[in-house]
C-alpha cells in the first residue's frame, strides 16, 4: 500500500530548502513527467518513491543519524 | 520543551537484554515494503539457488512446500527501530537448501519479486541462521507480510529478511543490494548498531 | 524548515471518532489551504513517533486547527483524541506542500472529492474561499460511512444552503439523512461524478483527497470522464508503516 509524495513533502523541504511537491520529474525510464507530490510514496526500511506511470524508482531516502541519505533518479525540473 | 505529557507510543514493558541499542519493542506487525505487493500465482512460483555454485537447483511450490520444515520462534529488528519478540514462523533451513549446489562464492544475494535485492555472507544464512519461510503464527505467510515465501534471519536487521523471495544466487563478491546501496549498512548486526554506511 | 513549539488552546469534538485541535503555534507564519504539518510527540523516555496532519482552518484563521480521526490502535491518533487536551504541547513543523493547494484568485471551478477524513485539506480551502468572499463555482463530493461519521456535517449542509454545491455519499448507510436528501448511498461511482460537475474543457480544479484505494478510484473515473490527469490533483492518506 502506498500514499504519495505529500506524505514526505516534510522531508524532502528538509533536504532541498524548499517544496518539491510541485516539482516536475521526467521519469528516466518510461518518460513520463509528473509532479512530486503525484508520485507514489513507499514506506519500507526507508522511503522509496516510484514513477506514477511505470512504477520506477524515483528516489529512495535513508533518515540517517546526521540528516538523510538521498538518492534521487530521473530528471527533476525545479523553477 | 520536554516532553508530551501522557503521549507513550505503542510499547509494552520490556526485558532489556532482549532489546539490541536504540530499540523500542511493539506488538504490532508493521508492513513496509519498498514498493508494491507482487502477486505470483503458485503454479508459476519457483524458487532457484544459482550463481557460483557447482549445480543449481530450483523448486516448484509443490516441491518446496514438501520439504521438511521448522517451526521457530525468534525475535525481529527493524532498523527503524522496532522490535517484535516471539514471532513463530515455519520455514526451510536455507542450508538444506545449499545443500549439495556446491557452492564456490562466499556471497549471497537474495532476489525477490518486484526486484528487491538484500546482499548477506554466505555463513550468515547456513548452520541453523536463515529460513526461507512460507508460514507465520501458524498460517500461510500473508502476501503483505512477504508471502507466499520470505528469507529469514533474525539474527539481521529485517530489511535482510527479504520478502517475496524467489531465490539465492551466490556470488564470489559482495554485491550492495537494494537499501545497501541507498545508505544502510552492508552487514546489519543489530546488536552492533550497524544501521548506516557511516556506522 | 525548523521544528516549532506547538500548544493546544482547545479541544472540539467533531464527530464521535473525531477531533480538532485547536493550537497555539511560536512564530506561525501562516498557510495556504490544502497544506499540512508535521508533528512530533516525545515521551518522557525520549521515543519519538512522527505524524503527519492536514491543516483544517483557512488562512485567514486567528488560530491553526487540526481535525484528527482516531485510527483503531493507532499509536499517535488514539493519544490526540482520547488522551490530548488543553495545554498540552508537542513539536510542529510546517506549512508543508505546494503542489496540493488553492487559492482564491485562481480561474477555472474548483472541484473537490473527499474520501473520509481527506475532507479536511478540502474543507480549508472552502472556509479560505469563504474568508476571502470569493466566488469561484465550487463544487464538493463527500465519501462517509455514515452520516455520523461526516466531518463539520452543519457547516456542509450550510455551506450546500449557500453557494457551493455539496454532494454526500455514504457507504454504510440505509438511507439519506435529513440534511442531505440527495445523498446517495454506495461507492463512489463515475455517475455520482458527472452529476457533480462540471463538464471537462470548462479548465476545472480538482482536488481529490482520502485513503490511497478511494483517491486512485476517483482519479481514475475523473480521467475517464475526460478530465485532464494534469488538472486532478490528488492526496493519499494512509498507513504511516510503524
Amino acid at each position: 500500500m502506498h500514499t504519495d509524495g505529500n506524505a514526505i513533502a516534510g522531508v524532502l523541504e528538509e533536504v532541498f530548502a524548499r517544496d518539491v511537491t510541485a516539482t516536475d520529474r521526467v521519469c528516466q525510464s518510461c518518460r513520463a513527467r509528473r509532479a512530486i507530490g503525484a508520485h507514489r510514496l513507499f514506506r519500507g526500511a526507508g522511503m522509496v518513491l516510484r514513477c506514477p506511470a511505470c512504477g520506477d524508482i524515483a528516489a529512495a531516502i535513508v533518515a540517517v543519524e546526521q540528516g538523510y541519505a538521498v538518492s534521487i533518479r530521473g530528471t527533476w525540473l525545479f523553477k | 520543551m520536554a516532553f508530551t505529557r501522557g503521549f507513550r507510543g505503542r510499547r509494552s514493558d520490556v526485558d532489556p537484554a532482549r532489546l539490541p541499542p536504540g530499540q523500542y519493542e511493539t506488538k504490532d506487525f508493521p508492513v513496509l515494503s519498498a514498493g508494491p505487493t507482487p502477486h505470483t500465482p503458485l503454479d508459476e512460483w519457483t524458487f532457484t539457488i544459482d550463481g557460483a555454485v557447482g549445480a543449481s537447483r530450483r523448486w516448484s511450490w509443490e516441491d518446496f512446500t514438501a520439504l521438511p520444515a521448522e517451526t521457530l520462534t525468534v525475535d525481529i529488528h527493524c532498523v527503524t527501530k522496532w522490535s517484535k519478540f516471539d514471532t513463530t514462523w515455519t520455514g526451510v533451513p536455507v542450508s538444506a537448501l545449499v545443500e549439495g549446489t556446491s557452492p564456490s562464492g562466499e556471497h549471497v544475494v537474495a532476489w525477490s519479486d518486484g526486484g528487491y535485492t538484500t546482499n548477506l555472507p554466505l555463513a550468515d544464512v547456513l548452520d541453523g541462521k536463515a529460513w526461507i519461510a512460507h508460514r507465520y503464527g501458524g498460517e500461510p505467510l500473508d502476501p503483505e507480510h512477504g508471502g507466499p515465501a520470505r528469507l529469514l534471519v533474525p539474527h539481521l536487521y529485517f530489511w535482510k529478511s527479504a520478502k517475496w523471495v524467489r531465490g539465492l544466487t551466490i556470488t564470489e563478491h559482495d554485491e550492495p543490494g537494494f537499501w545497501e546501496g541507498y545508505g544502510y549498512h552492508n552487514h546489519g548486526d543489530p546488536w552492533k548498531e550497524q544501521r548506516y554506511w557511516s556506522d | 524548515m525548523s521544528w516549532r513549539h506547538a500548544a493546544i488552546a482547545e479541544v472540539r469534538p467533531e464527530t464521535a471518532h473525531a477531533k480538532t485541535l485547536v493550537l497555539d503555534v511560536d512564530g506561525w507564519p501562516g498557510h495556504r489551504a490544502g497544506q499540512h504539518v508535521d508533528i512530533r510527540l516525545t515521551a518522557e523516555d525520549g521515543y519519538q513517533a512522527q505524524r503527519s496532519y492536514s491543516i483544517a482552518s483557512a488562512p485567514e484563521s486567528p488560530r491553526l486547527e487540526l481535525t484528527v480521526e482516531r485510527i483503531e490502535d493507532g499509536e499517535v491518533s488514539t493519544y490526540l483524541v482520547d488522551e490530548a487536551r488543553a495545554g498540552d504541547e508537542f513539536e510542529l513543523r510546517g506549512p508543508i506542500g505546494g503542489y496540493f493547494v488553492w487559492h482564491a484568485g485562481l480561474d477555472g471551478p474548483l472541484v473537490l472529492v473527499a474520501g473520509g477524513s481527506g475532507l479536511v485539506p478540502l474543507v480549508a480551502m472552502l472556509r479560505h474561499r469563504r474568508a476571502a468572499r470569493d466566488m469561484t463555482d465550487a463544487r464538493l463530493l463527500l465519501s462517509a460511512r455514515t452520516a455520523d461519521d461526516v466531518l463539520y456535517r452543519d457547516e456542509l449542509a450550510a455551506l450546500g444552503a449557500g453557494d457551493v454545491a455539496v454532494r454526500l455519499t455514504l457507504t454504510r448507510a440505509a438511507a439519506p439523512p435529513p440534511e442531505f436528501p440527495e445523498a446517495w448511498t454506495r461507492r463512489i461511482d463515475r455517475a455520482m461524478l458527472e452529476e457533480l460537475g462540471p463538464a471537462p474543457g470548462t479548465g476545472a480544479r480538482i482536488y481529490v483527497c482520502g485513503p490511497t484505494p478511494f483517491v486512485e478510484e476517483a482519479a481514475r473515473l475523473l480521467v475517464e470522464l475526460g478530465h485532464d490527469a494534469r488538472s486532478v490533483r490528488t492526496e493519499r492518506f494512509g498507513p504511516t508503516g510503524g
